[in-house]
């Protein structure tokens, strides 16, 4: 349509051909876009993107060609192509960049134009008539009114479908993805033009004219092809930002830098990386846990980076870097070192993982398994011999008479009565059976009772914690005041089990004589394991002289 | 006297029911399940409730909620928690508002027939009972500066006795002293400890505990 407007301007004003003057720069617009098209093509075959071009500045070029001969159907065929040039044109910018449409919008736009460039355009040729010659072949009847009126018609719907267009293009670019955004740069600079361009259309109705304007439009529409040119070589100039990222990154990257690093060559924040570990046939992620095959869907776009034909690992990334394999194999291949080393980092924590995972698991067979104990024999041996203790009792009344057999069967009961007192003994070492009864502040109660020295406790948790972390802070208690009763030679503990920041603190902390053997007989090395086992971290100051402070960490979510 | 039992253990229910029944307490139900057992105390009303901690179905504190429930709704009913480990914390549990027709024993008590009976007595008539191991556990606890020191070898039988929840003549009998010389070494004690002598003899017994919690 700008097309057909700018034929009307020049058959009003008998263009002047020639280099840097409008004609000549209609030419260059052709050619860059056709000249684009073609390198687009080869670097992208699979793209309709490079045709797509190319048949834009054919069109185009056709279109101007067509318009300066003098043969009327050519002519007229020139007059009608240099309208049908916007649709096409229209249709490129839509497409950009993958060359597919995206809805039903998009054929609405499109439509738009097609109603001005196809019906529109053909009626307007029935009525309008040149008066000179070339002449109209088209022409069924002159009618300067009626042409004016489809004319006008033309202008509106396309000054419509302009606007249209540029909110969408402007909509889709600014809830683009940074890298999709960077290569939609030449649809933005597109709608500017086609907006531009129909408002000169617009005003040329009033014969208002703005020469510079015109020399304006014809410039954007040429730096378009240009404009994408540069986001397909940037592709290539994609060496440079592998360079600084080589420059950037540290001799041996942590993993987070590493991503990082790939994150800003590639321009996408999103990515994240996937390392593939043999040993376990699984993906891990950085931190070596392992995470699901990466693949193509919820929007997300992998690229696999592969050494001696193995995968190492997986980039994942916004689906609009697939349009730069350039620059994904670029900073795949740079990377390719690091990622390696990093692969066998993150190969060796997969395994700490999996170790602290089977160590936990092992711990909480123990549990279960001395729960079960404690369990059989509080409601086995020792039920019966309270029964059998009880039965000996009612014999004892129904004896009353006989003293040797009452004395006898007291003895007896005495004897079960150790035996009792021993097996609870037993039990309790198992599994402390209160602290999953009742809690760890109930069960610490008859503890720091029973201590050696006064202790001060304080519980400072309500809700019940999950078994497991209960059970460790019970033994640590337990097993801190049996140090503190052996070696410690103190005066006075305090306990404190509270929460901080999602982890269950314990700390006990005595003033006795300090200088405790960690590493040796002090039951603390089982302790630490447990703690450890549940993610958490025991640590011990004994400085000589200065007493004795344990400390337990336990991750453990609040409720 | 009517009483309700709760007790899982098949042998333990019986030889419990019939060890009551000899000694003239009568056993208005037995059940093994703590919702059985608030039914049976809705339903018979009996002076108290003999209770095991550990009841199923998760055998961790049904037993003990029971007790506490039953305290709370319905405080004309006794309750003795029995349980194979006796825990302070549990018993300060049971007892945090008053010893008043409470009780909490080691279930091995049972055999000692005339000290279980005993106790399920004064339990059942307003009274308290406190294991001995309970009381020992207070008189262990390590205090700085303490008090207990000053008390005689004497004194400090009767106040065991007294935090087990024996009446002063019940002490007397235990001890085998005359009543006065029982009221006698309980005053001393409490002017030592600097406690305020208190009425009934449960509210005697939660000062006291308290007293050696602290």
């Amino acid at each position: 349509m700008a097309g057909a407007a700018a034929v009307r301007l020049t058959l009003s004003n008998d263009g002047v051909d020639g280099l840097g003057t409008p004609n000549g720069l209609k030419v260059i617009v052709g050619w860059t876009f056709a000249g684009s098209g073609l390198y687009a093509w080869r670097r992208r075959p699979g793209n309709r993107l490079g045709p797509l071009m190319i048949a834009v500045g054919c069109t185009y070029l056709t279109a101007q060609i067509l318009t300066q001969t003098h043969a009327s159907p050519l002519f007229t065929w020139g007059v009608w192509l240099s309208d049908a040039w916007v649709v096409l044109f229209v249709l490129f910018l839509l497409a950009f960049p993958d060359g597919r449409l995206r809805g039903r919008f998009d054929f609405f736009v499109l439509g738009l134009f097609a109603l001005m460039a196809f019906p529109l355009e053909l009626a307007w040729l029935l009525f309008f008539e040149t008066g000179g010659n070339p002449e109209n072949a088209l022409l069924v009847w002159a009618n300067g009114s009626v042409a004016a009126n489809v004319d006008s018609a033309q202008r509106a719907l396309v000054a419509t479908a302009s606007i249209v267009l540029a909110a969408a293009l402007t909509r889709r670019w600014l809830l683009a993805s940074p890298p999709l955004r960077r290569a939609l740069v030449p649809v933005l600079v597109g709608s500017a033009g086609i907006l531009l361009g129909s408002v000169l259309v617009g005003l040329d109705k009033f014969q208002v004219e703005f020469e510079t304007a015109r020399w304006l439009v014809l410039a954007v529409y040429a730096a378009i092809p240009l404009a994408v040119l540069g986001v397909i070589l940037r592709a290539r100039l994609a060496r440079s930002t592998v360079g600084d990222l080589l420059v950037d990154l540290p001799t041996e990257p942590s993993p987070v830098e590493l991503r990082d690093g790939l994150a800003r060559a590639l321009g996408d924040p999103s990515l994240e990386l996937a390392y593939w570990l043999p040993q376990f046939q699984s993906w891990a992620d950085l931190d070596g846990r392992s995470v699901r095959p990466p693949t193509d869907e919820r929007g997300r776009a992998t690229t696999m980076i592969d050494r001696n034909g193995e995968h190492v690992a997986a980039l994942i990334h916004d689906p609009a870097l697939v349009d730069e394999p350039e620059l994904l194999g670029a900073v795949s291949a740079a990377a390719g070192i690091a990622i390696e080393n990093e692969r066998l980092h993150v190969e060796l924590r997969a395994r700490l993982e999996e170790l602290r995972g089977s160590r936990s698991r092992v711990i909480e067979a123990g549990q279960r398994e001395r729960q079960r104990l404690e369990r059989n024999l509080h409601d086995g041996a020792q039920q019966r011999l309270i029964a059998l203790s009880l039965e000996l009792s009612l014999l004892e009344e129904e004896f009353s008479a006989e003293a040797a057999a009452r004395a006898r069967l007291a003895l007896a009961r005495q004897e079960i009565a150790t035996s009792l007192g021993e097996l609870r003994e037993v039990a309790q070492g198992i599994h402390p059976a209160v602290v999953s009864g009742h809690g760890l502040a109930v069960a610490l109660e008859q503890l720091t009772a029973r201590a050696p020295v006064p202790v001060r406790l304080a519980v400072e948790i309500d809700d019940r914690l999950p078994e497991a972390v209960e059970v460790a802070a019970y033994y640590l208690v337990s097993e801190s005041l049996a140090n503190v009763a052996k070696h410690a030679n103190a005066s006075s503990v305090t306990i404190v089990i509270d929460r901080r920041e999602g982890r269950v603190v314990v700390e006990i902390v005595d003033d006795g004589i300090g200088g405790a053997d960690t590493e040796r007989g002090s039951g603390l090395r089982g302790l630490a394991d447990r703690v450890e086992a549940l993610g958490g971290r025991l640590r011990v100051w004994s400085p000589s002289g200065g007493g004795t402070r344990v400390m337990a960490e336990i991750p453990c979510a609040s409720s | 006297m009517r009483v309700v039992v709760a007790e899982d253990s098949v042998l333990l229910r019986e030889g419990l029911t019939q060890l009551l029944d000899r000694n003239g307490l009568e056993v208005v139900g037995s059940c093994e399940s703590a919702e059985d057992l608030l039914l049976k105390v809705r339903s018979y009303a009996p002076d108290v409730a003999i209770i095991d901690i550990r009841l199923p179905p998760t055998h961790n504190d049904e037993g003990l909620r029971a007790a506490l429930e039953i305290r709370a709704h319905h405080p004309s009913v006794g309750v003795l928690v029995l349980s194979q480990y006796v825990e302070l914390g549990l018993a300060m549990k049971l007892l945090a508002d008053s010893a008043e027709g409470a009780g909490y024993l080691l279930k091995d008590r049972i055999s000692d027939v005339r000290d279980f009976i005993a106790a399920v007595e004064r339990v059942g008539a307003g009274g308290s009972a406190v294991d001995p191991i309970i009381v020992s556990t207070l008189l262990s606890k390590r205090r700085s500066d303490d008090p207990l020191q000053e008390l005689t070898p004497r004194e400090r039988e009767v106040l065991e006795l007294m935090a087990e929840g024996r009446s002063n003549q019940g002490i007397a009998d235990e001890l085998v002293i005359t009543l006065r010389s029982v009221e006698k070494y309980v005053s001393s004690i409490f002017t030592k400890l600097g406690l305020p002598s208190s009425g009934t003899d449960s509210r005697r017994v939660l000062a006291v505990l308290l007293y050696l919690r602290s």
